[in-house]
């Protein structure tokens, strides 16, 4: 499903965010990404989402390589994974219904699709009964539940939720998680990248850790071992 | 996707961004609309200046006085020799006894003057022919022409001479308001356009997150950049529209203070804007669509890099 063979990332002049990173993610796995802040893990999920382009190394989605992806080709590329930040990046002029139609009608879908697709999505994460409201005026658990909606909208087989409860209490964030691993259980692949260590330990899924842009550690069912 | 529905997304999303962010739009419309202000107040002095200055003109006029023996039919061959010129717009005859008659009815209260006349006993008046020229620089050219030997000599007095300065005065006047005009319109577009560059930079700035957000959940270049091009050509639009109804509300509503005031050059004033309206606004609009898409695609560019 996701292919890292030995991946780089460099920033002039001297700051070298990943180096030499192999990884491989199975389709359906449930993957947290772990590190200290500036270990590099948000580069690895910038790479998957063609936000960054990796200075060496190739990566491969699906049977799509997309090392050296063209700048027409990313919006594409976004449509087939679902992305989920930590500040929820909704846009706070559209309404709940509209933030998760958006990604939709970005993507040509029909109208008759969209009336079909949304409400469910907007079931799934349990804010049917706010859709006509503004980010402003939901909690930081319910607009991250948005974002994982316009995220699943498009049916994407990869998830990737670049620290997701980071902005979001204790409750919300048990939340979150519990979204995340219901999404998982339907087949779509999840790429948590996270240093909640109560998150990692409580999942019981892989993790992969990083650490000075290197992968230190990688274990199924792992925990979080860095101190 | 096919056309039609990216395009009718694109016009939805421009309505939202309009309405939603109202002030922001109503702010920038307003600024269109005070650039076009000025740019129009700039053009009107021009106007006026063009029209006071052609009426003015029209008025100066060359009197040829003929002796007082000249017979009718050598002033009528002169009056047809002068309308053969291109360059001649109208030759007046004024026969001596209208010339008497203009002349006791402009002198009626003096007493004096017209008790002299009475006393000379015959008209003193010879026949005249006023003459009005498509242009003051003309007037050399008829006096030239009446130097001919089969008129000059019948000519006693032709009044060209004192009219000289005054034609000098306002071709010099009407140069120099051309200048004046010319740089102060410079002026303002150039001022029109920093504003209009920079309204628009401060609205797009003001979105910079949700283009980044836009990106990020796969809307290409097209997607995010239509509903703002959109949006520039809607205030270029409105903003002209807005612009001709305020010209003609203006100008309608102080149609007898013009009138007053510039007296024969309000006529040439009104039909300046009726007769060119659409070449006006027209330009007006294009260029406005123009300045606000190639600074909106600035703007946007790299915003649009993520």
């Amino acid at each position: 499903m996701i292919r890292f063979s030995n991946v780089s990332k460099h920033y002039p002049p001297t700051t070298h965010a990943l180096q030499h990173v192999s990884l491989h993610i199975k389709p359906g796995e449930f993957v947290s990404v772990v590190g200290q802040s500036g270990s590099g893990k948000t580069t690895l999920a910038k790479l998957l989402f063609a936000e960054e382009q990796a200075t060496k190394g190739k990566i491969v989605i699906g049977d799509w390589d997309i090392s050296g992806i063209k700048q027409s080709e990313v919006p594409e590329l976004r449509r087939q994974i679902g992305i989920v930040f930590q500040d929820f990046k909704l846009l706070p002029r559209k309404t709940v219904l509209e933030n998760v139609k958006f990604a939709l009608e970005v993507a040509g879908e029909s109208r008759v699709r969209i009336r079909k697709i949304v409400p469910q999505v907007l079931k799934i994460v349990g804010l049917s009964d706010k859709h006509a409201r503004y980010p402003r005026q939901l909690s930081g658990g319910e607009q991250q539940r948005v974002s994982i909606a316009r995220a699943l909208v498009h049916r994407p087989k990869i998830l990737v939720a670049d620290e997701p409860t980071g902005n979001l209490d204790t409750i919300h964030a048990h939340e979150i998680i519990q979204l995340l691993k219901k999404i998982n259980e339907y087949g779509t692949t999840v790429v948590l990248v996270t240093h909640d260590r109560d998150i990692v330990n409580a999942l019981k899924k892989r993790v992969v850790t990083i650490a000075d842009g290197k992968i230190v550690s990688d274990i199924q069912r792992g925990k979080y071992i860095l101190s | 996707m096919s056309l039609t529905l990216s395009l009718t997304r694109v016009i939805k999303f421009t309505f939202q961004n309009i309405f939603r962010n109202f002030w922001l739009s109503f702010i920038t419309l307003t600024i269109f609309v005070l650039t076009l202000i000025t740019v129009n107040a700039v053009l009107f002095m021009n106007v006026v200046a063009d029209s006071v200055l052609e009426a003015v003109e029209q008025k100066v006029e060359v009197t040829f006085y003929f002796n007082t023996e000249t017979s009718e039919d050598i002033v009528t061959s002169a009056q047809g020799y002068l309308r053969g010129f291109a360059q001649v717009r109208d030759v007046e005859y004024v026969s001596a006894d209208e010339a008497l008659d203009l002349f006791r009815t402009r002198h009626v209260d003096d007493e004096v003057i017209l008790s002299s006349l009475d006393e000379i006993g015959e008209n003193p008046f010879g026949h005249s022919l006023v003459v009005t020229t498509q242009s003051t620089d003309d007037f050399a050219f008829i006096a030239e022409a009446m130097e001919t030997p089969e008129f000059s000599s019948y000519i006693k007095e032709q009044d060209f001479t004192d009219y000289e300065a005054v034609i000098s005065k306002i071709e010099a006047l009407n140069t120099r308001i051309g200048y004046a005009g010319f740089a102060l319109a410079g002026l303002f577009v150039l001022i029109a356009i920093m504003i209009i560059f920079n309204t628009i930079r401060v609205a797009i700035y003001v979105h910079r997150d949700e283009i980044g957000i836009m990106k990020l959940v796969g809307a290409n270049n097209w997607f995010v950049r239509g509903p703002f091009i959109l949006e520039a050509l809607l205030y270029s639009f409105c903003a002209t529209i807005l612009m001709v109804a305020i010209t003609f509300g203006i100008l309608g509503a102080s149609r007898g203070q013009i009138t007053d005031y510039f007296g024969d050059a309000s006529a040439s004033i009104f039909n300046y804007f009726q007769e060119n309206a659409l070449f006006i606004f027209g330009w007006q609009f294009l260029a406005l669509a123009a300045l606000s898409l190639l600074t909106t695609a600035f703007a946007m560019r790299k915003y649009l890099k993520t």
